[in-house]
């Protein structure tokens, strides 16, 4: 039994799984961020279909794609999703050959995917609290990006490339050491099953 | 690679060491506390699933039966106001339409008083296409049914009814409101009890979905569509005045 364990825990923390989980969400994100562009790409050309109910439209009005928050900095969300996860895509492929990436390089993914969980769960919330709508292909990004983020930390943590202070570095080693990320993010992911659960749960199984 | 690999394994057994300093008993205590959280949330989640599953899920069986019109409709639509009134004002709308929510709650205010005032004669349509976005309850359905009803038997309702409906309007991807909610609302019209149970009857359904049809087939596109005297309204539709100013300039 404590040979499994410690065979599972040798496994969790190999560049095999971190990076291989990292593509794998990543590739995810990348679907669900396609997805949503070609969708508002094709309301973007329709303004007359636009703000009304189609009768070809099959899963909904659109009306998360017709917000403001859909479209924050001017463009469709999903547009970022195009531009930042074809990089994460890139890092996970390029680690999982072999190929170690500068400190200061994993340092700026890390700022700049911690901006994009934070952006993916203000979207959210807007979408839950002030929408009211139901976005499956958004909720897909929410989830995969969430796992991207666990694991890019989890390696950054790992790799030391955080720049943190020394008693800091050493707590967050530890912490990753004892499994607690582990525990931290299955917490997370079941909250956030619960959140949506309560909010759908009669539109999706009543 | 080789160097890196080791530095790696460095970076962990430092880790493991530290672990070890600590006699690993403290390090076990956040551990149990996270698994008692897990299973916490696994069990709610359970619960939550399995209540929503099995509350509300009275059926919802399309109805079969005779097309019955309720008596005044006309065409597919529930004609209101003055038959000399100078504009023909035709709305197409579905309850489940977020968009005539958004229209209604723009423009019914409006329109109510340019049908009191004998300017305009409204022919509303009720449609029931986005049935498949109540999750099966088919709330276009049971919504336009309801109007019709209260149409049938308490016409001067139906507004005040129509207007409360999209008040509360279900979000997509929602159950929609319940046939109680939708009772409820009507109370809260003004329509009397009796014509309240019959909503149960279903009588309208086959109408609806005959009206629905035919609208489509007649080339119309989507909802909300607004025609003044026969021409689709090409105007702003979500804000107070251009509606209004349009119907006002076609009456004189």
């Amino acid at each position: 039994m404590p040979s499994i364990l410690a065979r599972f825990r040798n496994l969790r923390h190999a560049d095999a799984w971190i990076y291989g989980t990292m593509l794998f969400s990543a590739c995810l994100s990348l679907l669900a961020s396609f997805v949503l562009s070609i969708d508002a790409v094709r309301l973007a050309a329709n303004p007359n279909v636009s703000l009304s109910c189609n009768l070809n439209a099959v899963v909904s009005c659109g009306t998360v794609a017709q917000s403001w928050q859909a479209q924050l900095f001017g463009f469709p969300n999903a547009f970022l999703g195009l531009i930042a996860e074809p990089v994460v895509i890139t890092i996970a492929v390029a680690s999982l050959a072999g190929v170690r990436f500068p400190r200061g390089f994993m340092f700026a993914a890390q700022v700049v995917y911690t901006l994009g969980v934070i952006f993916a769960y203000w979207l959210l919330y807007q979408a839950m609290v002030n929408i009211g709508a139901l976005c499956p292909w958004c909720l897909l990004v929410t989830v995969s990006t969430t796992l991207v983020f666990a694991t890019l930390t989890h390696v950054n943590i790992r790799d030391d490339n955080l720049y943190l202070p020394r008693p800091a570095q050493q707590a967050a080693a530890r912490f990753i050491d004892a499994d607690l990320d582990v525990i931290v993010m299955t917490i997370w992911l079941l909250v956030l099953a619960l959140v949506i659960v309560t909010r759908y749960g009669t539109a999706l199984f009543g | 690679m080789g160097k890196k690999a080791g530095e790696e394994s460095r970076q962990l057994r430092k880790g493991r060491a530290a672990v070890a300093a600590q006699g690993g008993r403290a390090a076990r205590w956040p551990v149990i506390a996270g698994v008692v959280i897990i299973v916490g949330l696994v069990v709610t989640i359970v619960f939550t699933v399995v209540r929503s599953a099995t509350t509300d899920t009275t059926a919802h069986p399309a109805a079969s039966g005779p097309v019955m019109p309720p008596s005044g409709a006309a065409a597919g639509a529930m004609l209101l106001g003055q038959a000399d009134a100078p504009v023909k004002l035709e709305v197409y709308a579905d309850y489940m339409c977020p968009y005539c929510g958004r229209f209604e709650r723009a423009n019914g205010a409006e329109i109510a008083g340019l049908v009191g005032d004998g300017t305009a004669r409204l022919h509303l349509y009720p449609l029931a296409f986005l049935d498949d976005m109540s999750n099966g309850t088919r709330y276009s359905t049971r919504a336009a049914n309801a109007a019709a009803t209260v149409y049938d038997r308490a016409p001067d309702k139906l507004l005040p009814f129509n207007n409360l409906l999209y008040e509360h309007q279900p979000a997509e991807q929602s159950s929609g409101l319940s046939d109680n909610q939708i009772a409820d609302l009507a109370r809260q019209a003004g329509v009397p009890p009796p014509v309240v149970d019959a909503f149960d009857n279903a009588t309208f359904e086959p109408w609806v979905a005959q009206s629905t049809q035919a609208a489509f087939a007649a080339g119309l596109e989507g909802t909300p569509t607004v025609k003044i005297n026969g021409q689709v309204f090409e105007g702003d539709l979500y804000t107070v005045g251009p509606l209004t100013q349009a119907i006002s300039a076609a009456a004189k």
